[in-house]
Protein backbone atom coordinates (compact mmCIF):
# COMPACT_ATOMS: atom_id res chain seq x y z
CA UNK A 1 0.00 0.00 0.00
CA UNK A 2 1.53 3.69 -0.53
CA UNK A 3 2.64 5.57 1.94
CA UNK A 4 0.95 8.65 3.43
CA UNK A 5 4.22 10.41 4.78
CA UNK A 6 3.92 12.84 7.07
CA UNK A 7 6.63 15.86 8.59
CA UNK A 8 5.14 17.16 11.86
CA UNK A 9 7.51 20.49 13.26
CA UNK A 10 6.26 21.26 16.71
CA UNK A 11 7.56 24.58 17.03
CA UNK A 12 6.91 24.75 20.60
CA UNK A 13 9.71 22.13 20.71
CA UNK A 14 11.89 23.59 18.39
CA UNK A 15 15.23 25.50 20.47
CA UNK A 16 16.64 26.39 17.47
CA UNK A 17 20.02 24.30 17.60
CA UNK A 18 20.24 23.51 14.24
CA UNK A 19 21.06 19.87 14.52
CA UNK A 20 18.84 18.89 11.99
CA UNK A 21 20.46 21.55 9.81
CA UNK A 22 23.93 19.83 10.31
CA UNK A 23 22.64 16.43 10.23
CA UNK A 24 21.05 16.77 6.92
CA UNK A 25 24.38 18.27 5.67
CA UNK A 26 26.55 15.60 6.50
CA UNK A 27 23.73 13.13 5.14
CA UNK A 28 23.28 14.30 1.87
CA UNK A 29 27.04 15.91 1.31
CA UNK A 30 24.71 19.43 0.67
CA UNK A 31 27.58 22.32 -0.13
CA UNK A 32 28.41 24.68 2.34
CA UNK A 33 26.83 27.85 0.66
CA UNK A 34 22.88 26.24 0.20
CA UNK A 35 20.76 24.85 2.51
CA UNK A 36 18.01 21.47 1.75
CA UNK A 37 17.01 22.08 5.43
CA UNK A 38 17.75 25.15 7.81
CA UNK A 39 15.35 26.51 10.47
CA UNK A 40 15.01 30.35 10.80
CA UNK A 41 15.12 31.87 14.33
CA UNK A 42 13.68 34.70 14.79
CA UNK A 43 12.80 37.50 18.13
CA UNK A 44 9.01 38.63 17.89
CA UNK A 45 7.89 41.29 20.31
CA UNK A 46 8.85 44.45 21.83
CA UNK A 47 11.46 44.17 25.54
CA UNK A 48 10.89 42.96 27.93
CA UNK A 49 8.13 40.43 25.72
CA UNK A 50 10.18 38.95 23.32
CA UNK A 51 9.69 35.64 22.13
CA UNK A 52 11.53 33.44 19.75
CA UNK A 53 10.34 32.01 16.34
CA UNK A 54 11.38 28.96 14.82
CA UNK A 55 10.53 28.18 10.75
CA UNK A 56 11.59 25.38 9.24
CA UNK A 57 12.61 25.85 5.49
CA UNK A 58 12.76 23.17 3.47
CA UNK A 59 11.11 20.83 1.05
CA UNK A 60 7.38 20.61 2.30
CA UNK A 61 6.85 17.55 -0.48
CA UNK A 62 3.61 18.66 -2.16
CA UNK A 63 0.89 15.97 -3.03
CA UNK A 64 0.60 18.61 -5.87
CA UNK A 65 4.05 19.62 -6.71
CA UNK A 66 4.08 22.36 -8.62
CA UNK A 67 7.80 21.66 -9.56
CA UNK A 68 6.50 18.53 -11.11
CA UNK A 69 4.14 19.70 -13.58
CA UNK A 70 6.35 22.43 -14.94
CA UNK A 71 9.53 20.39 -15.58
CA UNK A 72 9.60 19.50 -19.15
CA UNK A 73 11.66 16.81 -19.29
CA UNK A 74 9.96 14.77 -16.30
CA UNK A 75 13.39 14.80 -14.17
CA UNK A 76 11.81 16.81 -11.70
CA UNK A 77 8.69 13.43 -10.69
CA UNK A 78 6.41 12.10 -7.68
CA UNK A 79 6.64 8.63 -6.44
CA UNK A 80 3.83 6.21 -5.69
CA UNK A 81 4.11 7.29 -2.33
CA UNK A 82 4.02 11.24 -3.10
CA UNK A 83 7.47 12.34 -2.55
CA UNK A 84 8.85 14.25 -5.32
CA UNK A 85 12.26 13.68 -6.39
CA UNK A 86 14.99 14.78 -8.91
CA UNK A 87 16.59 12.06 -11.50
CA UNK A 88 19.75 14.05 -11.70
CA UNK A 89 20.72 12.73 -15.30
CA UNK A 90 17.84 14.09 -16.85
CA UNK A 91 17.77 17.65 -14.83
CA UNK A 92 18.83 20.27 -18.10
CA UNK A 93 19.01 22.54 -15.46
CA UNK A 94 16.55 25.05 -17.03
CA UNK A 95 15.61 26.28 -13.73
CA UNK A 96 11.79 26.50 -14.39
CA UNK A 97 10.81 24.23 -11.41
CA UNK A 98 13.22 26.57 -8.90
CA UNK A 99 10.98 29.19 -9.53
CA UNK A 100 7.67 27.13 -9.66
CA UNK A 101 8.31 26.31 -5.98
CA UNK A 102 6.44 28.92 -3.73
CA UNK A 103 8.43 27.29 -0.82
CA UNK A 104 11.66 28.31 -2.67
CA UNK A 105 12.71 25.08 -1.60
CA UNK A 106 15.04 24.14 -4.50
CA UNK A 107 18.40 25.53 -5.10
CA UNK A 108 21.22 24.23 -7.69
CA UNK A 109 24.18 22.63 -6.16
CA UNK A 110 27.03 24.53 -7.41
CA UNK A 111 29.21 21.45 -7.42
CA UNK A 112 27.07 19.34 -9.59
CA UNK A 113 25.27 22.32 -11.24
CA UNK A 114 21.89 20.18 -11.09
CA UNK A 115 18.93 21.26 -9.17
CA UNK A 116 18.46 19.79 -5.68
CA UNK A 117 16.12 19.95 -2.75
CA UNK A 118 15.23 17.66 0.26
CA UNK A 119 14.48 14.18 -0.23
CA UNK A 120 13.60 13.19 3.44
CA UNK A 121 16.82 11.09 2.70
CA UNK A 122 14.86 8.81 0.51
CA UNK A 123 17.67 7.07 -0.88
CA UNK A 124 20.28 6.81 2.22
CA UNK A 125 17.81 6.26 5.11
CA UNK A 126 14.08 6.16 4.02
CA UNK A 127 14.28 3.32 1.40
CA UNK A 128 15.68 1.39 4.37
CA UNK A 129 12.83 2.08 6.59
CA UNK A 130 15.17 4.72 8.62
CA UNK A 131 13.84 8.09 9.31
CA UNK A 132 14.89 11.27 7.69
CA UNK A 133 18.06 12.38 9.40
CA UNK A 134 16.71 15.81 10.37
CA UNK A 135 14.39 13.57 12.62
CA UNK A 136 17.01 11.02 13.93
CA UNK A 137 18.74 13.86 15.31
CA UNK A 138 16.42 16.17 17.03
CA UNK A 139 17.28 17.14 20.39
CA UNK A 140 13.91 17.90 21.40
CA UNK A 141 11.68 15.57 19.09
CA UNK A 142 10.25 18.89 18.01
CA UNK A 143 10.07 16.54 14.13
CA UNK A 144 8.27 13.87 14.27
CA UNK A 145 7.91 11.65 10.93
CA UNK A 146 6.35 8.57 10.18
CA UNK A 147 2.82 7.29 8.10
CA UNK A 148 0.12 9.11 9.27
CA UNK A 149 -2.50 6.30 7.25
CA UNK A 150 -1.06 3.90 10.13
CA UNK A 151 -3.26 4.63 12.60
CA UNK A 152 -1.13 4.11 15.87
CA UNK A 153 1.31 5.90 13.90
CA UNK A 154 3.07 8.97 16.31
CA UNK A 155 1.94 11.11 13.48
CA UNK A 156 -1.36 10.02 13.55
CA UNK A 157 -1.52 10.41 17.22
CA UNK A 158 0.19 14.06 16.69
CA UNK A 159 -2.36 14.81 13.89
CA UNK A 160 -5.88 13.91 15.84
CA UNK A 161 -4.93 15.44 19.35
CA UNK A 162 -2.80 18.76 17.76
CA UNK A 163 -3.70 21.75 15.54
CA UNK A 164 -2.02 21.17 12.59
CA UNK A 165 -0.86 24.13 9.89
CA UNK A 166 0.19 23.89 6.06
CA UNK A 167 2.45 25.91 4.82
CA UNK A 168 0.96 28.52 2.26
CA UNK A 169 -2.36 25.97 2.40
CA UNK A 170 -4.20 28.19 0.51
CA UNK A 171 -2.01 27.04 -2.95
CA UNK A 172 -3.57 23.64 -2.54
CA UNK A 173 -0.52 22.45 -2.81
CA UNK A 174 -1.37 20.00 0.21
CA UNK A 175 2.21 19.88 2.05
CA UNK A 176 3.32 17.00 4.24
CA UNK A 177 5.70 18.63 5.93
CA UNK A 178 3.42 20.61 8.90
CA UNK A 179 3.65 22.45 12.26
CA UNK A 180 2.20 22.76 15.48
CA UNK A 181 2.26 26.86 16.34
CA UNK A 182 3.81 28.20 18.88
CA UNK A 183 1.22 28.25 21.37
CA UNK A 184 2.80 31.10 23.60
CA UNK A 185 2.18 34.78 22.29
CA UNK A 186 4.57 37.99 22.46
CA UNK A 187 3.18 41.79 22.45
CA UNK A 188 3.82 43.14 19.39
CA UNK B 1 10.73 40.99 14.33
CA UNK B 2 14.49 40.36 13.97
CA UNK B 3 16.22 37.40 12.31
CA UNK B 4 18.68 35.90 14.69
CA UNK B 5 19.98 33.14 12.53
CA UNK B 6 19.37 31.95 8.89
CA UNK B 7 20.49 32.56 5.41
CA UNK B 8 18.53 33.73 2.73
CA UNK B 9 21.44 34.17 0.05
CA UNK B 10 19.83 31.62 -1.74
CA UNK B 11 16.31 32.89 -1.82
CA UNK B 12 17.33 35.78 -3.45
CA UNK B 13 19.50 34.40 -7.02
CA UNK B 14 18.09 35.36 -10.01
CA UNK B 15 17.80 32.16 -11.96
CA UNK B 16 16.51 33.70 -14.72
CA UNK B 17 18.82 36.90 -15.61
CA UNK B 18 19.26 38.67 -18.77
CA UNK B 19 19.57 36.31 -21.07
CA UNK B 20 16.00 34.85 -20.51
CA UNK B 21 14.76 38.32 -20.79
CA UNK B 22 16.71 38.79 -24.04
CA UNK B 23 15.81 35.30 -25.33
CA UNK B 24 11.79 36.46 -24.98
CA UNK B 25 12.43 39.58 -26.85
CA UNK B 26 14.05 37.74 -29.80
CA UNK B 27 11.16 35.05 -29.75
CA UNK B 28 8.57 37.79 -29.50
CA UNK B 29 10.26 39.84 -32.57
CA UNK B 30 10.62 36.57 -34.37
CA UNK B 31 6.89 35.94 -34.21
CA UNK B 32 6.21 39.31 -34.75
CA UNK B 33 8.02 40.18 -37.65
CA UNK B 34 6.34 37.21 -39.40
CA UNK B 35 3.19 37.73 -38.28
CA UNK B 36 3.13 41.29 -39.53
CA UNK B 37 5.01 40.20 -42.86
CA UNK B 38 2.28 37.91 -43.54
CA UNK B 39 -0.37 40.39 -42.45
CA UNK B 40 1.32 42.69 -45.04
CA UNK B 41 1.88 40.13 -47.95
CA UNK B 42 -2.29 39.01 -47.28
CA UNK B 43 -3.68 42.40 -47.22
CA UNK B 44 -1.20 45.04 -48.79
CA UNK B 45 1.09 43.43 -51.20
CA UNK B 46 1.05 45.24 -54.48
CA UNK B 47 3.18 43.52 -57.40
CA UNK B 48 5.63 46.53 -57.51
CA UNK B 49 9.01 44.85 -56.23
CA UNK B 50 10.08 48.28 -54.54
CA UNK B 51 7.26 49.38 -52.31
CA UNK B 52 7.88 49.65 -48.38
CA UNK B 53 5.43 46.41 -48.42
CA UNK B 54 7.80 44.25 -50.18
CA UNK B 55 10.67 45.49 -48.30
CA UNK B 56 8.43 44.59 -44.82
CA UNK B 57 7.60 40.94 -46.19
CA UNK B 58 11.55 40.51 -47.32
CA UNK B 59 12.77 42.08 -43.74
CA UNK B 60 9.92 39.94 -41.99
CA UNK B 61 11.53 36.85 -43.41
CA UNK B 62 15.00 37.67 -42.91
CA UNK B 63 14.68 39.10 -39.36
CA UNK B 64 12.81 36.05 -38.01
CA UNK B 65 14.45 33.00 -38.90
CA UNK B 66 17.41 34.62 -37.62
CA UNK B 67 16.37 36.21 -34.35
CA UNK B 68 14.09 32.97 -33.51
CA UNK B 69 17.43 30.93 -33.64
CA UNK B 70 19.64 33.47 -31.81
CA UNK B 71 17.04 33.37 -29.36
CA UNK B 72 17.42 29.53 -29.03
CA UNK B 73 21.09 29.44 -29.16
CA UNK B 74 20.83 31.84 -26.11
CA UNK B 75 18.07 29.92 -24.60
CA UNK B 76 20.09 26.66 -24.97
CA UNK B 77 23.45 28.30 -23.53
CA UNK B 78 21.52 29.75 -20.40
CA UNK B 79 20.92 26.20 -19.34
CA UNK B 80 22.98 25.30 -16.27
CA UNK B 81 23.64 22.02 -18.10
CA UNK B 82 23.93 22.87 -21.61
CA UNK B 83 24.66 19.89 -23.66
CA UNK B 84 22.21 17.92 -21.53
CA UNK B 85 19.30 20.04 -23.95
CA UNK B 86 18.77 17.11 -25.86
CA UNK B 87 16.57 15.63 -23.66
CA UNK B 88 13.74 18.17 -24.07
CA UNK B 89 13.62 16.65 -27.99
CA UNK B 90 12.52 13.72 -26.16
CA UNK B 91 10.44 14.00 -23.58
CA UNK B 92 7.54 15.70 -23.41
CA UNK B 93 5.12 16.86 -20.59
CA UNK B 94 2.01 18.29 -21.83
CA UNK B 95 1.35 20.27 -18.63
CA UNK B 96 4.40 22.13 -18.50
CA UNK B 97 4.33 24.93 -20.69
CA UNK B 98 8.53 25.06 -21.34
CA UNK B 99 7.80 21.73 -23.04
CA UNK B 100 4.53 23.33 -25.02
CA UNK B 101 7.22 26.17 -26.12
CA UNK B 102 10.01 23.38 -27.47
CA UNK B 103 7.43 21.93 -29.47
CA UNK B 104 5.55 25.27 -30.73
CA UNK B 105 9.34 26.15 -31.88
CA UNK B 106 10.59 22.64 -33.27
CA UNK B 107 7.62 23.17 -35.29
CA UNK B 108 7.76 26.76 -36.11
CA UNK B 109 11.01 27.32 -36.87
CA UNK B 110 11.51 25.04 -40.26
CA UNK B 111 8.64 26.91 -41.08
CA UNK B 112 10.29 29.83 -40.62
CA UNK B 113 13.07 28.44 -42.73
CA UNK B 114 11.26 26.82 -45.45
CA UNK B 115 9.20 30.45 -46.07
CA UNK B 116 12.46 32.40 -45.85
CA UNK B 117 13.76 29.73 -48.55
CA UNK B 118 10.43 30.53 -50.59
CA UNK B 119 10.98 34.46 -50.34
CA UNK B 120 14.36 34.91 -51.19
CA UNK B 121 14.95 31.83 -53.74
CA UNK B 122 15.65 33.85 -56.53
CA UNK B 123 18.38 35.63 -54.98
CA UNK B 124 19.33 32.55 -53.61
CA UNK B 125 19.92 30.83 -56.78
CA UNK B 126 22.11 33.68 -57.74
CA UNK B 127 24.72 32.83 -55.48
CA UNK B 128 27.12 29.73 -56.67
CA UNK B 129 28.34 29.39 -53.43
CA UNK B 130 24.97 28.66 -52.29
CA UNK B 131 25.16 25.49 -55.36
CA UNK B 132 25.49 22.24 -53.11
CA UNK B 133 22.38 23.44 -51.80
CA UNK B 134 20.86 23.11 -55.34
CA UNK B 135 18.60 19.63 -54.73
CA UNK B 136 17.20 21.14 -51.43
CA UNK B 137 16.34 24.19 -52.79
CA UNK B 138 14.90 22.49 -55.60
CA UNK B 139 12.96 20.26 -52.89
CA UNK B 140 11.83 24.11 -51.38
CA UNK B 141 10.98 25.39 -54.49
CA UNK B 142 8.15 22.44 -55.64
CA UNK B 143 7.21 23.62 -51.93
CA UNK B 144 5.72 26.74 -54.13
CA UNK B 145 1.71 25.22 -55.31
CA UNK B 146 1.52 24.95 -50.89
CA UNK B 147 2.77 28.66 -50.37
CA UNK B 148 -0.82 29.46 -48.63
CA UNK B 149 -1.03 26.31 -47.07
CA UNK B 150 2.36 26.78 -45.15
CA UNK B 151 1.78 30.55 -45.06
CA UNK B 152 -1.60 29.74 -42.97
CA UNK B 153 0.17 27.47 -40.52
CA UNK B 154 3.48 29.74 -40.33
CA UNK B 155 0.50 32.24 -38.67
CA UNK B 156 -0.63 29.76 -36.48
CA UNK B 157 2.76 28.75 -35.07
CA UNK B 158 3.64 32.27 -34.89
CA UNK B 159 1.06 33.20 -32.70
CA UNK B 160 1.62 30.10 -30.58
CA UNK B 161 5.49 31.09 -30.30
CA UNK B 162 4.28 35.02 -29.29
CA UNK B 163 2.11 33.89 -27.01
CA UNK B 164 3.70 30.81 -25.14
CA UNK B 165 6.19 33.51 -23.84
CA UNK B 166 3.77 34.87 -21.76
CA UNK B 167 2.45 31.24 -20.41
CA UNK B 168 5.61 30.56 -19.84
CA UNK B 169 5.74 33.01 -16.69
CA UNK B 170 1.99 33.50 -15.82
CA UNK B 171 1.78 30.05 -15.50
CA UNK B 172 3.75 30.29 -12.15
CA UNK B 173 1.64 30.81 -9.12
CA UNK B 174 4.89 31.18 -7.32
CA UNK B 175 5.45 34.53 -8.65
CA UNK B 176 3.07 36.85 -7.64
CA UNK B 177 3.93 39.63 -10.55
CA UNK B 178 3.98 36.76 -13.36
CA UNK B 179 0.77 34.94 -12.54
CA UNK B 180 -1.50 36.85 -14.13
CA UNK B 181 -3.88 36.21 -16.83
CA UNK B 182 -3.10 39.30 -19.14
CA UNK B 183 0.73 38.74 -19.55
CA UNK B 184 0.74 36.52 -22.28
CA UNK B 185 -1.63 39.03 -24.00
CA UNK B 186 1.13 41.92 -23.24
CA UNK B 187 4.06 40.23 -24.38
CA UNK B 188 1.74 38.88 -27.85
CA UNK B 189 0.83 42.47 -28.56
CA UNK B 190 4.16 44.28 -27.79
CA UNK B 191 6.02 41.06 -29.91
CA UNK B 192 3.64 42.50 -32.50
CA UNK B 193 4.78 45.83 -32.16
CA UNK B 194 8.38 45.17 -31.83
CA UNK B 195 7.79 43.08 -35.45
CA UNK B 196 6.03 46.32 -37.04
CA UNK B 197 8.76 48.66 -35.74
CA UNK B 198 12.08 45.67 -36.69
CA UNK B 199 10.49 45.17 -40.48
CA UNK B 200 10.33 48.80 -40.82
CA UNK B 201 13.93 49.50 -39.55
CA UNK B 202 15.01 46.45 -41.52
CA UNK B 203 13.34 47.17 -44.96
CA UNK B 204 13.98 51.06 -45.24
CA UNK B 205 17.88 50.46 -43.85
CA UNK B 206 18.58 47.60 -46.23
CA UNK B 207 15.74 46.88 -49.14
CA UNK B 208 16.10 50.54 -50.30
CA UNK B 209 12.33 50.71 -50.85
CA UNK B 210 10.83 53.69 -52.14
CA UNK B 211 8.85 54.82 -49.60
CA UNK B 212 6.44 58.00 -50.15
CA UNK B 213 3.95 60.14 -47.97
CA UNK B 214 1.61 57.45 -48.04
CA UNK B 215 3.00 54.75 -46.80
CA UNK B 216 4.82 56.61 -44.28
CA UNK B 217 1.38 58.41 -43.03
CA UNK B 218 -0.01 54.50 -43.10
CA UNK B 219 3.21 53.17 -40.55
CA UNK B 220 2.82 55.94 -38.08
CA UNK B 221 -1.09 55.49 -37.98
CA UNK B 222 0.08 52.23 -37.86
CA UNK B 223 2.30 52.82 -34.61
CA UNK B 224 -0.36 54.51 -33.32
CA UNK B 225 -3.04 52.02 -32.70
CA UNK B 226 -0.31 49.42 -31.33
CA UNK B 227 1.19 51.81 -29.08
CA UNK B 228 -2.57 52.97 -27.73
CA UNK B 229 -3.45 48.87 -27.65
CA UNK B 230 -0.42 48.65 -25.62
CA UNK B 231 -0.62 51.28 -22.87
CA UNK B 232 -3.95 50.48 -21.54
CA UNK B 233 -3.14 46.58 -21.73
CA UNK B 234 -0.49 47.16 -19.79
CA UNK B 235 -2.50 49.90 -17.48
CA UNK B 236 -4.98 46.69 -17.00
CA UNK B 237 -2.05 44.28 -16.27
CA UNK B 238 -0.58 46.49 -13.13
CA UNK B 239 -4.43 47.36 -12.02
CA UNK B 240 -4.85 43.69 -11.71
CA UNK B 241 -2.13 43.10 -9.63
CA UNK B 242 -2.85 46.45 -7.67
CA UNK B 243 -5.88 45.19 -7.32
CA UNK B 244 -4.82 41.81 -6.09
CA UNK B 245 -4.49 41.94 -2.92
CA UNK B 246 -1.86 41.08 0.08
CA UNK B 247 1.33 40.19 -1.10
CA UNK B 248 0.26 40.07 -5.04
CA UNK B 249 -0.23 44.29 -4.20
CA UNK B 250 2.63 44.97 -1.96
CA UNK B 251 4.94 43.59 -4.33
CA UNK B 252 3.47 45.12 -7.49
CA UNK B 253 3.54 48.69 -5.46
CA UNK B 254 7.24 47.77 -4.67
CA UNK B 255 7.80 47.34 -7.98
CA UNK B 256 6.63 50.15 -9.51
CA UNK B 257 8.16 52.22 -7.17
CA UNK B 258 11.48 51.32 -5.75
CA UNK B 259 15.19 51.26 -6.59
CA UNK B 260 16.45 50.92 -10.54
CA UNK B 261 14.13 48.29 -11.46
CA UNK B 262 11.32 50.70 -11.23
CA UNK B 263 13.41 53.53 -12.80
CA UNK B 264 13.62 50.65 -16.06
CA UNK B 265 9.55 50.39 -16.29
CA UNK B 266 8.83 54.41 -15.98
CA UNK B 267 11.66 55.92 -17.73
CA UNK B 268 12.61 52.46 -20.58
CA UNK B 269 9.04 51.01 -21.07
CA UNK B 270 7.05 53.72 -20.80
CA UNK B 271 9.10 56.94 -21.85
CA UNK B 272 11.16 55.34 -24.67
CA UNK B 273 8.98 52.86 -25.46
CA UNK B 274 5.83 54.28 -25.41
CA UNK B 275 5.29 57.55 -24.87
CA UNK B 276 8.42 58.94 -26.96
CA UNK B 277 6.61 57.53 -29.93
CA UNK B 278 3.30 58.17 -29.13
CA UNK B 279 4.12 61.96 -29.19
CA UNK B 280 5.95 61.93 -32.37
CA UNK B 281 3.39 60.10 -34.42
CA UNK B 282 1.20 62.65 -32.96
CA UNK B 283 2.90 65.76 -33.87
CA UNK B 284 4.12 64.13 -37.45
CA UNK B 285 0.12 63.74 -38.03
CA UNK B 286 -0.86 67.01 -36.31
CA UNK B 287 1.78 69.05 -38.44
CA UNK B 288 1.84 66.59 -41.26
CA UNK B 289 5.10 66.17 -41.41
CA UNK B 290 6.05 63.00 -43.08
CA UNK B 291 10.02 62.49 -42.43
CA UNK B 292 11.58 58.69 -42.93
CA UNK B 293 13.56 60.06 -39.89
CA UNK B 294 10.29 59.64 -37.61
CA UNK B 295 9.45 56.49 -38.44
CA UNK B 296 13.37 55.50 -37.54
CA UNK B 297 13.82 56.66 -34.48
CA UNK B 298 10.58 55.66 -33.39
CA UNK B 299 10.61 51.84 -34.44
CA UNK B 300 14.31 52.11 -32.80
CA UNK B 301 12.36 53.16 -29.34
CA UNK B 302 10.05 50.84 -29.70
CA UNK B 303 12.41 47.78 -30.28
CA UNK B 304 14.07 49.42 -26.99
CA UNK B 305 10.96 49.61 -24.74
CA UNK B 306 10.06 46.00 -25.85
CA UNK B 307 13.31 44.84 -25.22
CA UNK B 308 13.41 46.69 -21.65
CA UNK B 309 9.46 45.22 -20.42
CA UNK B 310 11.04 41.86 -21.07
CA UNK B 311 13.90 42.61 -18.26
CA UNK B 312 11.92 44.52 -16.35
CA UNK B 313 9.08 41.59 -16.09
CA UNK B 314 11.57 39.01 -15.58
CA UNK B 315 13.62 40.83 -12.70
CA UNK B 316 10.74 42.14 -11.07
CA UNK B 317 9.15 38.76 -11.17
CA UNK B 318 12.33 37.11 -9.31
CA UNK B 319 13.08 39.88 -6.86
CA UNK B 320 9.46 40.72 -5.34
CA UNK B 321 8.68 37.01 -4.15
CA UNK B 322 6.95 37.97 -1.22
Amino acid sequence: MAKAYRLIFDENLCIGCQACNVACRLENDVPEEVYRLQVHVTTQGVFPHLGMHFERRSCVMCDEPPCVSVCPTGASFQSKDGLVHIHESQCITCKYCILACPYHARFINPLKNVVEKCTFCFDSRLSKALDPACVSVCTTEALRFGDVSQENSTVAMLSRKETLLFPKAHLGTKPKVCFIPARKGVKV
Amino acid sequence: MSPMWGSTAQYEVIHWSWAIAVYLFLAGISAGSIIVALLVKWNRHERSNSSIWDAMIKSGTLVAPVSILAGLFLLVADLGRPLSFYWLLIRFNPLSVMSLGVLFLLIYTPIVLVFTLLVFERTIVKYTWLSPLGSFIEWVKSLHSYAKTIEYFLMAAALCVGTYTGFLLSALYAIPLWNSPVLPIVFLTSSISSGIAVNILIGLVFFKSTINTESIKYLLVLDLRVIMTELPLLGIFFVGLLYGGGEVSSMAKAALSHGGLALVFWLGVIGIGLLLPLATVILALRSHVYRVGYILTNATAVLLGVLLLRYYIIYAGQIYLG
